[in-house]
């Protein structure tokens, strides 16, 4: 009963501010709606006892994503015009090509026969068992993000940066 | 009533829909990014949600979701960089506006 309120609840939420995310028509407003969804779906990792998840999710996304979007919003925003406008004209193909893909999804969902797989499932906390796996099992891909990460680091930094001639 | 995966496959289906919507609207480039962040977390939803209902004993669901959140991550900085680096050159962060290759 807990669940499905808080199921609900957190999909409403995760729709609602996705929806208004993508209407806003003012970019900075934009980027929080996206914080609030992204806090939406840390609370569907909640309800899904994948409590690690949340917390990750809450760190990086809203923490550092969020945040860096906001960052650039503010570095690339011309501050003597007028908020341009946001959106092309290609609402009514968009919607359609999406709801057509929602539409898809949504009825082979209904249409497959899942038996009893998708009835309920075991409530465990399993943080201690990510840590395990990350360190063992999955070592190798853990490392190779690791290097990912400084990679994209060093690349972000170099683009930015420029190269100092060419500024002058 | 329970929650089963058909209401997790759902939703995620529908997060989806409303990021393509974002992405194919948007003039703004940053606008983009952050509706691509929304197809990314759509697809995390379905990993977590199938792991938990399928194979509730083991997590590989999660480890994936932790990998697609620093993919995402390391996607989203560079994304950001390159729009930085545009708007430097070109004065201007919206999609449309970007149609040369070479300045």
């Amino acid at each position: 009963m807990v669940e499905t309120i808080l199921f609900y609840g957190f999909a409403a939420l995760i729709l609602i501010s996705a929806l208004l995310m993508i209407i806003a028509p003012n970019i900075y407003h934009s980027a929080l709606f996206l914080a609030l969804c992204l806090f939406g779906v840390a609370g569907i990792y909640v309800v899904l006892n994948s409590y690690f998840l949340a917390g990750i999710q809450v760190l990086v996304y809203i923490g550092a994503v969020v945040v860096l979007a906001l960052f650039v919003i503010n570095l690339t925003r011309r501050i003597l015009d007028v908020d341009s406008d946001q959106h092309n004209e290609q609402l009514l193909p968009a919607v359609i090509i999406s709801g057509l893909t929602a539409f898809l999804i949504i009825s082979a969902v209904l249409k497959t026969n899942w038996g009893t797989m998708i009835a309920h499932r075991v409530a465990q906390d399993n943080t201690a068992l990510t840590g395990r796996l990350l360190l063992n099992e999955f070592v190798l891909p853990f490392e190779i993000v690791s290097v990912l990460l400084l990679a994209a680091l060093i690349g972000a930094i170099s683009i930015v940066a420029g190269d100092k001639g060419a500024q002058k | 009533m329970t929650i089963t995966l058909a209401h997790y496959v759902v939703l995620s289906a529908l997060l989806f829909a409303i990021g393509i919507i974002g992405i194919l609207t948007r003039r703004n480039a940053i606008g983009i990014l952050m509706s691509l962040e929304l197809l990314f977390n759509a697809a995390a939803i379905n990993m977590v949600a199938f792991s938990k209902y399928l194979t509730p004993s083991e997590i590989y669901g999660d480890i994936f979701t932790i990998f697609i959140i620093a993919i995402a991550a390391a996607e989203s900085v560079l994304g950001l960089a390159i729009i930085l680096a545009m708007f430097r050159k070109r004065e201007t962060v919206n999609a449309d506006e970007m149609n040369i290759m070479k300045y």
